[in-house]
C-alpha cells in the first residue's frame, strides 16, 4: 500500500470524506422521510428540496461558541468528543466497502473481521459514559449510566446474533462470510438477522430504546453540556455508529455489495437506506420504553432467542448445509 | 337536600337558602362552627371541597370567606360561607385540609393572597405567588399597586439575587448521599412547561416530588378587577388558550345571572358549537401531547393537522384563531357568517377520516399499552380526596360532567350521556380524550342541526339574535357559574357592587390546581422513566394552573 493509497482511504473513502457525506445525508434522509409521516414537508428552501439545509445546519453548529460548564471536568468534557468519533469510524476498515477497493476486501484485510467488528462498536458507549461523566452534570450523569445499563444487556445479543454467520461459514473473514452468502443461507440466518437488528437499535440509541438520550426524562442524557463544535462531533460519530453497524448488518447477513447483474458500492449504500428505512419507520410510529422493560425484553427474550438461535445455526450447518 | 338542610339548621346560620338546582348557600354566624359542620357534612356525603375563594369587604370590615363544598355522587352542593376581621391577625380559621384533602392548595392560595391564616394546615406556606408578594396579600382591596410596581426593578433585581445565593449554595453543596440526589424538572425542562417538580430520587426510584407552582402568575382574578365587564373576558379567556372559548361561557354566566338576563336559544345552540370547538382543539393536543412525553411526535403532528380545521373554522367566526374573544356576556359576540358550517363541517370530516389511522397505529399500540396500562391508577375514591375533576375523573369510571349535572348552555336539549371507562390508569385517560373528541364532533353536528331547523322554521334570526342588550351598570349581587372545560370543572365566583361597571371580585377555579396537587402520590415509588408519562397524563396546563 502506497503513501497515496493510505492517505486516499483515510481522507476520501471509506474515510473522512465519505463519512462527512454520509453524516449529510442520513441526517436530510432522515428529516425528510419522518417529515413525510408525520405529513409535514420538511427541510425544503435551501437547495434543491432542501438538501442544502443540513449542511447550513453543521455549520450553523460549528461556528458557535463552545461552552465548557464551570462544574465539568475541562479535559476530559473536550477530549471525549474527539475521541468518540475516532472510535466510532475505526471499524471501517474492516468493511468491505466495494470491489474497486483493494480487489473487494475490507482494508484491513484479516481473518479476525467479526472479531474486531463486535470489539470495536463495543467500546463507543463506554465513552459515552465518560462524557456523561465528564459533564458533571446530573442529568448527564443519568444519562451515561443508561447508556451502560442498556449497553451491557443489549452488546450480548448483538455478540451472540452477529456470530451466528461466523459459525456457519467457519470463518471470521468478512469478504468470506459476504461470498458465501446465498439464498438458502440468508433465509437459514434471518432469525438471526432479526435479533441483529432489535440488538442495532439498542447499540444505536434509537426509539424505542432511545433510553439514554430521553429528552422528556433526563433532558439530553450525555449530550446536555455539549454545544457547538463537540456536539457536532459527538453527532458526526453517532452517525459514524449508524453507518457501521447497519453495513455490518449488511454485510453480515445480506451479502455485502452483492448484488443483481453488477457488484458495486451501490448496492452496499441500497441495503443500508432500507435498513435506515426499517429504522426511521419504527422511530415514527412507537413509542420508548421504560428502562427497566428493556432491561427485562433484553434478558429475558433476546439473551435466550440469540442462543436458541446459535443453536439453530449449527444444527443448520451440520444438516442442511451437510457436515463441517 | 333536605337532609343536609336539616344538619345545618342544627348550627348558628345567617340564613340558608336553595340556590340553583344543586346548591345551597349558607352563611355560618361562628367561624368556629366550620369544623363541626363540614365534619356532618362529609358524613352525609358531601366529601369533597371545589375551591376556596375569599373577598374582601373593605367598607364593611370583613373578609367573607366562600367554601364550595361538593358532593360528587349524589350531585348536591353546599355554598358555605363564613365572616372574619380584616385585621391580620385576627383573620384566622381553622383549616380543613385534615379532613378535607381536596381544600390544601386551596388554603394556600387564600392565604398567599388574602392573608387569612388557616390554622392546623400541615405545611402553611407561601404559594403561588411570587417572591415580591410575600406577605403583602396582593388581592386585598387596599394592596397599594402602583407603589409596588414602583419598586418593579428592585423587587426583580432582589429575587434573582436571592436565586444566585441558592444557586451558590447548592454548587458548593453537591453531592450525593448513597444514590440519593435531588432533580429539578423544570421550569426549562423539554417536556415540563413552566412549572418546576422538586425530584427526590434514589437511583432511578422516584421518593417525593414537590411540585412548585407560579412560574406563569398573572393575577388574572385581580386583573379583572381593573377592566370593565366586556374587558374581563380578555382576562378570562387566557386561563389557557388551549381551551379557549369555554372560561367565558362561565364568566358570561355569571355576568348574565347577576343582571337577570336570559340569552336566545340561538346563542345558546350558538355557545354549545363555540364550546365543544375549543374543547376540540384543547384535548387533540392533549391527545398528541400524550404520545410526545414517550419521545414519538407523530401523532402531534397528525393532531396539529387535524385542529388547524378547528381553528380555522374558530378563525371564520371571530377572526382570531386562538384567543378568539367571541363569547360576551349576553350572548356571542359576532353574527352567524353565511358559509360558517360549511368550515365546521370540512373539520368534523377531517376528524373522522384521521379518526381510523390514529386508532389503529397510536391508541391500539402495543408498546404505548405496555407503559401506561395499569400505571398511575386513581380509584373513585382518589376522585372524591383530592377532586380530580373533568376527563382524569371520568377515566377512573366516575360519572361527573358539568354538561350533564347542571345543564348550561343548550346542554339540556342534547342527546348525550358521560362518557367514561373503569380502569383509571394511563392508558384511559388517554382513550377518554380520544372518545370525548368523537362526542364532540357529534354534539357540534346536533347544534348545526338544531340551528337549522331553528332558522327554517322562523324561530331564530342568525344576524340579530346572537345579543341581547345587557346594562351598563350591574346591580349588586354575586353568583357562580360552572361549566364543563376540556380538563374539567371550571367555576367562577362573580361578586359586583352596586351601580358597577367592574368586577369586584372574580375568582377562576380551574381543574389543574388538584391535578397538580396529587402529582406526590402519583408518582412516588416510580421510576423516572414514569414522569413526563404520568405528569402528561393528567393534561396540566400551566396557564390554569396559576391563572
Amino acid at each position: 500500500m502506497g503513501i497515496g493509497e493510505i492517505l486516499f482511504y483515510i481522507l476520501i473513502f471509506p474515510g473522512l470524506l465519505f463519512l462527512l457525506f454520509w453524516t449529510f445525508f442520513v441526517f436530510y434522509f432522515s428529516r425528510k422521510t419522518l417529515a413525510y409521516i408525520h405529513k409535514r414537508v420538511g427541510p425544503h428552501y435551501n437547495g434543491k428540496w432542501g438538501s442544502l439545509q443540513t449542511v447550513y445546519d453543521i455549520f450553523k453548529l460549528l461556528t458557535k461558541e463552545n461552552i465548557t460548564p464551570k462544574s465539568a471536568d475541562p479535559y476530559l468534557f473536550n477530549i471525549m468528543p474527539i475521541l468518540t468519533p475516532i472510535v466510532a469510524s475505526l471499524p471501517v476498515i474492516l468493511i468491505p466497502w466495494s470491489p474497486l477497493i483493494h480487489s473487494g476486501h475490507g482494508i484491513l484485510d484479516t481473518n479476525y473481521g467479526v472479531l474486531g467488528l463486535v470489539v470495536l462498536i463495543g467500546v463507543e458507549p463506554f465513552l459515552l459514559f465518560l462524557t456523561g461523566f465528564g459533564s458533571h452534570n446530573k442529568y448527564s450523569f443519568l444519562g451515561g449510566m443508561r447508556v451502560l445499563a442498556q449497553m451491557i444487556s443489549m452488546e450480548i445479543p448483538f455478540f451472540l446474533s452477529s456470530l451466528s454467520p461466523a459459525i456457519l461459514f467457519g470463518t471470521m473473514n468478512l469478504y468470506e462470510i459476504m461470498y458465501s452468502n446465498s439464498w438458502l443461507t440468508t433465509l437459514i440466518l434471518l432469525p438471526g438477522a432479526v435479533i441483529y437488528l432489535i440488538a442495532m437499535l439498542g447499540i444505536l440509541e434509537q426509539p424505542p430504546f432511545n433510553i439514554p438520550e430521553a429528552e422528556q426524562e433526563i433532558v439530553y442524557g450525555f449530550y446536555t453540556e455539549y454545544a457547538g463544535t463537540n456536539y457536532t462531533l459527538l453527532k458526526f460519530a453517532e452517525f459514524t455508529e449508524i453507518l457501521v453497524v447497519s453495513a455490518s448488518a449488511v454485510v453480515l447477513f445480506f451479502g455485502g455489495y452483492r448484488g443483481f447483474l453488477l457488484d458495486s458500492f451501490w448496492w452496499l449504500f441500497l441495503k443500508i437506506v432500507l435498513i435506515a428505512i426499517i429504522i426511521i419507520a419504527i422511530r415514527a410510529t412507537n413509542p420508548r420504553l421504560r428502562l427497566d422493560q428493556m432491561l427485562k425484553f433484553c434478558w429475558s427474550v433476546l439473551t435466550p432467542a440469540a442462543v436458541l438461535n446459535l443453536v439453530w445455526v449449527l444444527f443448520a450447518r451440520l444438516y442442511i448445509l451437510g457436515g463441517i | 337536600m333536605e337532609r343536609l338542610k336539616k344538619i345545618l339548621q342544627g348550627f348558628e346560620t345567617e340564613y340558608i337558602e336553595e340556590y340553583k338546582s344543586q346548591w345551597l348557600k349558607v352563611k355560618l354566624k361562628k367561624s368556629t362552627d366550620l369544623i363541626p359542620v363540614i365534619e356532618k357534612l362529609i358524613e352525609e356525603g358531601v366529601k369533597t371541597c371545589s375551591t376556596i375563594s375569599p373577598t374582601d369587604f373593605i367598607e364593611e370590615n370583613r373578609i367573607e370567606v366562600n367554601y364550595f363544598l361538593e358532593d360528587l355522587t349524589n350531585k348536591r352542593n353546599v355554598w358555605l360561607k363564613v365572616d372574619l376581621p380584616r385585621e391580620l391577625e385576627e383573620c384566622k380559621i381553622d383549616s380543613i385540609t385534615s379532613i378535607m384533602p381536596s381544600a390544601d392548595w386551596h388554603e394556600l392560595e387564600a392565604y398567599s393572597t388574602f392573608g387569612v391564616k388557616f390554622e392546623g394546615h400541615p405545611n402553611l406556606r407561601y404559594f403561588l405567588i411570587s417572591a415580591d408578594y410575600y406577605g403583602k396579600f396582593p388581592f386585598r382591596k387596599d394592596f397599594d399597586w402602583e407603589t409596588h410596581e414602583k419598586n418593579l426593578i428592585k423587587n426583580v433585581n432582589a429575587i434573582s439575587q436571592e436565586f444566585f445565593d441558592e444557586y451558590r449554595e447548592n454548587e458548593t453543596q453537591i453531592g450525593h448521599k448513597e444514590s440519593k440526589t435531588v432533580l429539578h424538572w423544570g421550569p426549562t425542562h423539554p417536556a415540563s412547561g413552566p412549572i418546576r417538580l422538586k425530584v427526590y430520587t434514589n437511583g432511578e426510584v422516584i421518593e417525593k416530588v414537590e411540585p412548585d407552582i407560579g412560574y406563569v402568575w398573572r393575577a388574572l382574578e385581580k386583573l379583572a378587577e381593573f377592566k370593565d365587564f366586556i374587558g374581563t373576558i380578555v382576562a378570562v379567556e387566557r386561563v389557557c388558550f388551549m381551551d379557549n372559548t369555554n372560561p367565558m361561557i362561565c364568566y358570561a354566566q355569571a355576568v348574565e345571572e347577576i343582571a337577570g338576563k336570559e340569552i336566545t336559544p340561538f346563542a345558546k345552540y350558538m355557545r354549545v358549537i363555540l364550546g365543544e370547538l375549543g374543547r376540540s382543539a384543547s384535548h387533540l393536543v392533549s391527545l398528541g401531547g400524550f404520545f410526545g412525553t414517550m419521545g414519538l411526535h407523530t401523532l402531534m403532528m397528525w393532531c396539529l393537522d387535524v385542529r388547524e380545521y378547528y381553528l380555522d373554522a374558530l378563525e371564520d367566526y371571530s377572526g382570531a384563531r386562538i384567543a378568539t374573544a367571541s363569547i360576551e356576556p349576553g350572548g356571542v359576540r359576532y353574527p352567524m357568517p353565511d358559509n360558517w358550517f360549511k368550515s365546521l363541517r370540512k373539520a368534523i370530516q377531517k376528524f373522522e377520516t384521521t379518526r381510523e389511522e390514529i386508532e389503529e397505529i397510536f391508541i391500539k399500540n402495543p408498546l404505548m399499552e405496555s407503559r401506561a396500562k395499569g400505571n398511575g391508577v386513581f380509584t373513585l375514591n382518589d376522585v372524591e380526596k383530592y377532586y380530580l375533576a373533568g376527563p382524569i375523573a371520568r377515566a377512573s369510571g366516575a360519572k361527573i360532567d358539568i354538561r350533564l349535572d347542571e345543564p348550561y348552555a343548550a346542554y339540556g336539549d342534547m342527546d348525550m350521556d358521560y362518557v367514561t371507562c373503569s380502569n383509571g390508569d394511563v392508558r384511559d385517560r388517554l382513550l377518554i380524550i380520544f372518545k370525548e373528541l368523537e362526542q364532540s364532533a357529534d354534539l357540534i353536528k346536533q347544534a348545526m342541526a338544531k340551528i337549522e331547523e331553528g332558522i327554517e322554521k322562523g324561530e331564530m334570526n342568525p344576524k340579530k339574535d346572537h345579543l341581547i342588550r345587557m346594562p351598563r351598570r350591574m346591580p349588586a349581587g354575586e353568583a357562580i357559574s360552572r361549566v364543563e372545560w376540556a380538563r374539567g370543572e371550571m367555576l367562577i365566583h362573580l361578586v359586583t357592587m352596586p351601580k358597577s361597571t367592574q368586577p369586584y371580585r372574580l375568582k377562576i377555579k380551574a381543574p389543574s390546581f388538584n391535578h397538580t396537587m396529587v402529582l406526590n402520590k402519583l408518582l412516588s415509588q416510580k421510576t423516572l422513566s414514569d414522569i413526563p408519562l404520568l405528569y402528561g397524563s393528567m393534561h396540566i396546563c400551566q396557564g390554569d394552573l396559576d391563572r
